[in-house]
């Protein structure tokens, strides 16, 4: 076993300054993960050519690939940073922020976006007033389970950012946004608007804009189904669409 | 509901109908390649017999596939590259979009080469004549069979993947499982369209 790992970093001071590469070799410990190397870096800033530099910034607070806030790309590949395992990864290890949102500061990125897709779609259930409504519908152990799977979304940004539709210069939603249409019309609550989502879906921005690349199902972290999540709001979308031609 | 959905939704279904269906269609008609001359231009003559041929031909052909082609370069500037994911799905992303050019390189040229070069030069009528002379011509002749490989191997892979990307925009097939069970059988109707294409141009090779 080697005693030293070695990172090269694309580090970023201010919102608006350039990217420059930076090379860290930090001791080896065996079962460490991204993050707990990042916490040596921080604990000792020093680069591979002996000087003191600032700590190198990231974000992350669960810790155990639930909050989705470490996300970052590893070797290329996007990744929470909490369940990437130094011993499984070719090294030197590369660590970047994520490409399709602002980069704050080193490898902490704004995945406002994404939060404002979400907005969006009105990825809530819509309860009007503190009166009260009574039990909720039973659910079918079925749907529980379609659910429950859609539910584990943490809106981490991996399947936009490998979704090869998905860029700064467009409005696309992405893949979380459209499987969170897709739990919340299917909840016997939620669904009251179901046909105010599918308006937004029909937007510029919406459902049109997947181009079937089904990089985003094989990026999610938690094997969410997006795919069939998206494929699922498409036939939404086109009874919609059929409503609207037909019997508008 | 606005034009932007509207146009994507347009675009994938004018690949299906009428267009996939039109190639289905013609390279049907080219297995009359393997009866000979006569009764080839006379299939082929058939069909402009009719005092409507030309405007079947502009509005259930040539609109529709003008409309995909185009519309489906400008969505390919929406595309960004993504090498570090390397599954099929994304391979197949861009073998679609790759695909998609080159097959309407090779329709503009086809188009000029069988229907309005013909015209042009006055030799309409001959079809099965002009095209085994194309392909027999000892200098270009390589270049045309060449091409002509390139180009129905492109069309055929362009409508049957579409098929399957078709499935899932429109929701017909939901589930991973039938998704690759949509795969599947678009992969087999590739193979049919590819070895019929094939077949009728070994007539003339």
């Amino acid at each position: 076993m080697p005693d030293t790992v070695t990172f090269k970093i694309k580090r970023q001071d201010t919102e608006t300054s350039g990217s420059y590469w930076e090379t860290f070799i930090i001791p080896y410990i065996p079962n460490s993960n991204v993050i707990s190397c990042l916490m040596d870096i921080q604990a000792n800033p020093v680069n591979a050519k002996g000087e003191e530099v600032a700590p190198v910034v990231w974000e992350s607070n669960c810790l155990e690939e639930v909050c989705g806030a470490c996300t970052m790309l590893i070797n290329g590949k996007v990744h929470q940073s909490c369940s990437a395992l130094v011993d499984k990864l070719e090294k030197p290890i590369r660590l970047e922020p994520m490409s399709k949102f602002p980069v704050v500061r080193d490898l902490t990125v704004d995945r406002s976006r994404m939060f404002d897709a979400l907005k969006k779609v009105q990825a809530w259930v819509a309860a009007d007033g503190y009166h009260d409504l009574g039990p909720g519908d039973r659910l079918s152990q079925s749907h529980q389970e379609t659910a429950y799977k859609l539910s584990e979304c943490m809106t981490c940004g991996c399947c936009v950012e490998a979704c090869p539709q998905y860029s700064s210069d467009n409005n696309f939603l992405g893949a979380a946004a459209i499987s969170q249409t897709r739990l919340f019309n299917m909840h016997p609550t939620a669904k009251n608007i179901a046909d105010e989502r599918l308006d937004t879906l029909m937007q510029e921005g919406g459902i049109a804009d997947c181009g079937n690349a089904q990089n985003c199902v094989e990026a999610c972290p938690k094997s969410i189904p997006l795919t069939e999540s998206i494929a699922e709001m498409g036939r939404q979308v086109s009874g919609k669409l059929w409503r609207n031609i037909f019997k508008a | 509901m606005d034009s932007h959905f509207l146009l994507r939704r347009i675009h994938s279904l004018t690949g299906i109908v009428p267009v996939g269906l039109f190639l289905v269609y013609h390279l049907y008609l080219q297995l009359y390649l393997h009866s000979g001359a006569e009764v080839y231009n006379e299939v082929i003559n058939g069909f402009y017999d009719s005092p409507l041929a030309i405007w079947v031909l502009v509005i259930v052909v040539y609109i529709p596939l003008f409309f995909h082609a185009f519309f489906g370069i400008r969505l390919m500037f929406e595309s960004n590259v993504q090498p570090s994911y390397t599954y099929f799905s994304h391979l197949l992303y861009w073998l679609q979009r790759i695909s998609g050019v080159g097959v309407l390189l090779f329709i503009i040229a086809h188009i000029w080469n069988t229907q309005l070069g013909p015209w042009i030069s006055g030799t309409w009528g001959a079809h099965f004549e002009h095209l085994s002379s194309g392909f027999a011509d000892p200098e270009s002749g390589i270049i045309t069979k060449a091409v002509y490989l390139l180009g129905v191997i492109g069309a055929v892979f362009h409508f049957s993947n579409g098929l399957n990307t078709f499935c899932m925009t429109w929701g017909i097939a939901l589930t991973p499982k039938s998704q690759i069970r949509v795969r599947i059988i678009s992969f087999i109707i590739f193979l049919i369209l590819a070895g019929s294409a094939f077949y009728a141009l070994s007539a003339i090779w």
